[in-house]
């Protein structure tokens, strides 16, 4: 049973958890009422509350209206540790790491898609596998790995899988500096190598949409987004290598912690000094990561470029909109009491939201603020939202990452069957291709909060603007 | 011997067994069998696993991530696990199985990781139990 909370509310969307016990600092929970009944019956909120632990945390631990129980740190979480005197925690990012969302905008029409749909939605599932098989289509060999890891998307492009301007449209360029392969481990290399190219299974997505609703024209014409617009969301992230670099890390700090002299209410929050050996290993190997995982997106990027051509011919084109993590730690620069501070931004299930103005979006975009990519649950819709200058001032510049889980995978399943819910969605107007029979079932609508109730707390509060809602017409699951 | 547990984000498993030996055995099964179809999976060959730890219950994590990587990054499918040696801070032993083969073994879902997240290893009078839940 879930550990109950005191919380101050003060305008029905921000909640405060007060500090108190080994607590550190304030939990800040945006949520509505009816999104709080929900997260109040996991253990998000004592997770939240086990983040404000962390030696050197700036701010509150902040809590997202998609906020789910995870391990150490809640999904949905956010939390900025001092660069100097504070720590970073792997479980603050997550085992996949740069785990993330790309959205792509082709020439068509939903009228022009929906008759070849069945067409279009099995080619893309016989081009982009999941990897449940064991390994994707782009064959790189050790040597070729090593620029993945230096160089993420922009490697990509220049060997072919893709086009310059795909490179651009990601977030940090697609390429985080300082990421160093030799803190890669060989097992994580060997581990993910063959998985470039893939998707993945769990929550991880490719789906074909469409445009349902503008909600802001002006920045839905600077995204090039139009009413009716196929569009294709791809969610992924670092696969097994990323997976292998975390848990390689966090064998590490367990030793290393009691060096260090932390101790914490959780094990899986397992931290160190950022300036430490280990934690500034684990930077540089969590950054090589990072870009394997925006190589990875821009893998498949190319592979769903195939499919398109194969189906409608030359002159169906694919370009990025923008492409978003959503577990990661950066190093960024906020104003925190007054004071501009650097700090150590650990993003868990929460995506980067500039505002309007900021130098590190692409300049396409400047007058709008940073396309913010929500996922939203198989079936239901997904949302572009803009940043805005409330989470520059409120959450280090994050918002959600997604609808946020309510069921159980087991849960999700009982009862049910995967044909059944594969027809339901297909009278909906969606087809579903899955590798893996529970792929489809534990991915249930259902299973999930819902994702406008989501977006209207984080629009409500100030944090993202809305911009579009998208549809889904197709989806291909690991 | 293992059942499965739930979590919202995730998925878990309870191991009860008479040994602790058994324990490292059994979880290293029943998280191969949340990643694979492990019915037609033959002991055709052994392969040696090896974990350290600072104390059982990050042994056991650490054992169970060398089991993982096995399957995951080495594309193994493992018939049984067997512990040679058990010590305070080291555990050694092998998994008999084969090569996978998408097409014998399936997969179920992808095991991106062992967690740490209400980790529990304890001996009760009948025997030991474990729960460990695994990021999916």
């Amino acid at each position: 049973m879930a550990r109950q909370f005191q919380l101050e509310s003060s305008d029905g969307l921000r909640h405060r958890i007060r500090k108190h016990g080994q607590m550190r600092t304030d939990v800040v929970v945006y949520a509505s009422e009816a999104l709080l009944e929900h997260i109040r019956q996991d253990l998000s909120l004592e997770q939240a509350a086990n983040v404000a632990t962390l030696p050197g945390i700036v701010g509150p631990s902040l809590a997202m209206p998609d906020i789910h129980q995870g391990y150490g740190f809640p999904i949905g979480g956010v939390a900025a540790t001092d660069l100097e005197h504070g720590v970073v925690s792997p479980g603050g990012v997550g085992f996949d790491i740069n785990c993330g969302v790309r959205l792509v905008r082709s020439t068509l029409s939903e009228t022009d898609v929906r008759p070849r749909l069945k067409e279009l939605v099995d080619q893309v599932f016989r081009d982009v596998p999941c990897g449940t098989g064991g390994s994707g289509f782009i064959g790189v060999d050790s040597k070729q790995l090593l620029g993945v890891l230096e160089q993420g998307a922009r490697w990509m492009v220049e060997n072919g899988y893709g086009e310059q301007r795909d490179a651009e449209f990601a977030e940090a360029g697609g390429m985080l500096d300082d990421a160093d392969p030799d803190q890669v481990s060989e097992r994580a290399r060997t581990r993910g190598r063959p998985q470039l190219g893939t998707l993945g299974s769990g929550n991880h997505f490719l789906e074909i949409q469409f445009v349902e609703s503008i909600h802001d024209a002006d920045a839905a014409r600077a995204m090039g987004l139009e009413i009716e617009q196929v569009v294709v969301l791809i969610h992924s992230g670092s696969r097994g290598l990323g997976h292998q670099v975390c848990t390689d890390y966090l064998a590490r700090m367990g030793p290393a912690m009691k060096r260090h002299d932390i101790t914490l209410p959780d094990r899986q929050l397992a931290c160190v000094p950022i300036q430490s050996e280990e934690g500034q290993a684990y930077l540089a190997a969590m950054r090589a990561a990072a870009n394997f995982a925006w190589a990875n997106r821009q893998g498949i990027m190319h592979f769903l470029r195939l499919s398109f051509r194969k189906v409608f011919g030359a002159a169906a084109r694919l370009a990025l909109i923008y492409d978003v993590c959503h577990n990661i730690a950066k190093h960024e620069r906020y104003v925190v009491d007054g004071k501009k501070r650097d700090v150590l931004v650990h993003r868990k299930g929460a995506t980067r939201a500039y505002p309007p103005g900021h130098r590190e979006i692409p300049q396409a975009y400047r007058d709008i603020g940073q396309p913010v990519l929500i996922p939203g649950s198989m079936g239901t819709a997904s949302w572009v939202l803009a940043g805005a200058e409330g989470a520059m001032r409120e959450t280090f510049g994050s918002v959600c990452h997604g609808a946020g889980r309510m069921l159980s995978r087991t849960a999700a399943k009982k009862g049910r069957n995967a044909r059944e819910v594969q027809k339901k969605l297909e009278e909906q107007g969606i087809l579903v291709r899955s590798e893996t029979r529970d792929g489809i079932l534990e991915e249930i609508p259902e299973a999930y909060k819902n994702v406008d109730e989501v977006i209207e707390v984080v629009h409500a509060a100030g944090l993202a603007r809305k911009v579009a809602r998208l549809r889904p017409m197709g989806v291909i699951k690991g | 011997m293992f059942e499965i547990l739930e979590h919202t984000a995730d998925i878990g498993f309870r191991v009860r067994v008479r040994t602790l030996a058994e324990v490292f055995e059994t979880a290293a099964l029943a998280l191969e069998s949340i990643a694979l179809e492990t019915g037609a999976i033959e002991p055709r060959q052994e392969y040696r696993l090896e974990a350290t730890g600072e104390d059982r219950e990050s042994l056991l994590v650490n054992w169970l991530s060398e089991a993982l990587y096995w399957i995951d990054g080495e594309q193994l499918a493992f018939h049984h696990f067997r512990v040679g040696g058990l010590a305070a801070r080291r555990v050694t032993g092998w998994g008999a199985g084969e090569p996978r083969d998408p097409a014998r073994h399936p997969a179920r879902l992808i095991v991106k990781a062992v967690t740490y997240h209400q980790l529990r290893v304890a001996e009760t009078p009948e025997g030991w139990e474990a729960e460990v839940y695994l990021d999916i």
